[in-house]
């Protein structure tokens, strides 16, 4: 019995926990900077600097930023013109759930506040625009938190606050709470963005087709790879059609000369129609090695 | 991503390095290209290059785990005695910018008389 005060305590510390998670989850940026301060990456270059180095270098790391053109043309083309609707965030997320999954946690203001600088960036060539964007992207959290437990939400559940997943879920230094999460290290999560993607709505938006050839096509012919397996061979580098050892490393190619002459009399148009035509059979085997079609985005 | 092929002639006065630049175009006896793509339509079946248009796709690339034979008959005229023939795999990341991924290159000499 003398225990309960000490239990009742523990609860109501345990419930505003909780609470101060849920809220705090809940709670949506309204400025880029608060919105970056949620997920900040730079704090996991603290004792993973390799791993951030290779990100730093790789597309996920300017996912926005080198993506500007397509997306302008989705808000001020798409949206504005051929569907003559108001850009909102559920219509900005349908770019940036994949090219900067953080503005899930924006606010509609900010939400669609950063569309519009996606269009003034690539329309006016606005540097402070791109300075702003260029804080968004595909980062640390994106993968490790935020798309962590999406492809099977029912049994992970939600991802939680200040939790990262991973497919062996080691802790470090006690720096953060680490969960194992072998889907992490599957095809299927890739495929949440690099594949014909469908938003909450319905709409399809096909920035390329990946996931459909590799589920469809590689597979089907007897294909065991994952993604993970060819493209983070240099780690989060995540190289890829923009990498030409990737390239050469997905292609075959050998080629082969077959000479001999031809027949006199049966070419036509040649200058001597008595004489041996010189002629050549030229024969290439081009091969694709990848596990999806080529070329593809 | 594209295959190129081409095939040149080669002549005793075009075979300093200086001369075979100019003359490249003149002693060009052959050139064929293969190009591996995809086309994006809506549901009209207009092509469209939009992200957000495109609904399905009709399929001209080159699937996983296959191989494709492109084979060429070229005959020459009958007083080339000596060809370069030439074949490149390029590979496109983006429309305009196109990197040479393999190249394969071999002189056939003809005996003409």
């Amino acid at each position: 019995m003398r225990q309960a005060p000490v239990r009742m305590l523990l609860a109501l510390v345990t419930i505003f926990l909780l609470a101060g998670v849920h809220n705090a989850t809940a709670k949506e940026a309204d400025t880029i900077d608060e919105l970056v301060a949620m997920f900040d990456d730079s704090k996991c270059a603290e004792c993973h600097e390799e791993i951030y180095k290779e990100w730093q270098q790789s597309w996920h790391a300017k996912a926005v930023n080198s993506s500007l053109k397509g997306m302008r043309n989705f808000i001020a083309v798409g949206v504005a013109k051929e569907w003559n609707t108001k850009l909102t965030k559920d219509q900005v997320l349908k770019c940036l759930d994949c090219h900067a999954p953080a503005v899930n946690y924006a606010s509609e203001k900010l939400a669609v506040e950063i569309g519009g600088l996606i269009v003034n960036a690539f329309e006016n060539k606005d540097e402070n625009a791109k300075k702003q964007l260029a804080k968004l992207n595909v980062g640390c959290l994106s993968c490790h938190n935020i798309k962590a437990t999406a492809v099977a939400r029912g049994l992970r559940g939600a991802p939680e606050k200040g939790v990262v997943y991973g497919p062996n879920g080691e802790d470090g230094d006690d720096f953060h709470k680490s969960i194992e999460t072998p889907d992490l290290s599957r095809s299927v999560f890739c495929m949440q963005c690099h594949g014909v993607y469908k938003a909450p709505d319905g709409e399809t938006i096909q920035c390329n087709t990946l996931s459909g050839s590799y589920q469809n096509s590689y597979i089907s012919m007897g294909g065991s790879k994952t993604c993970q397996e060819c493209h983070m061979k240099k780690g989060h580098l995540f190289p890829g059609g923009h990498d030409l050892d990737t390239v050469k490393e997905g292609l075959g190619f050998d080629v082969q000369f077959a000479q001999y002459q031809h027949l006199p009399g049966k070419i036509k148009g040649v200058k001597d129609a008595k004489k041996w035509v010189p002629s050549v059979v030229v024969t290439a085997f081009v091969e694709n090695k990848t596990g999806h079609r080529v070329p593809d985005g | 991503m594209v295959l190129e092929v081409t095939a040149n002639k080669i002549s005793d006065d075009a075979e300093t390095k200086e001369g075979k630049a100019k003359d490249d175009k003149a002693n060009e006896l052959f050139r064929a290209e293969k190009t591996w793509f995809e086309i994006g339509v809506d549901t009209d079946r207009d092509m469209r290059y939009g992200a957000w248009q495109i609904k399905e796709i009709i399929d001209l690339t080159l699937p996983p785990l296959q191989t494709q034979k492109e084979q060429y008959l070229i005959n020459f005229d009958t007083d080339v005695e000596k060809v370069e023939l030439e074949a490149k795999l390029y590979y496109y990341i983006s429309g305009g910018k196109g990197d040479v991924v393999y190249s394969v290159k071999k002189t056939l000499e003809f005996d003409v008389d």
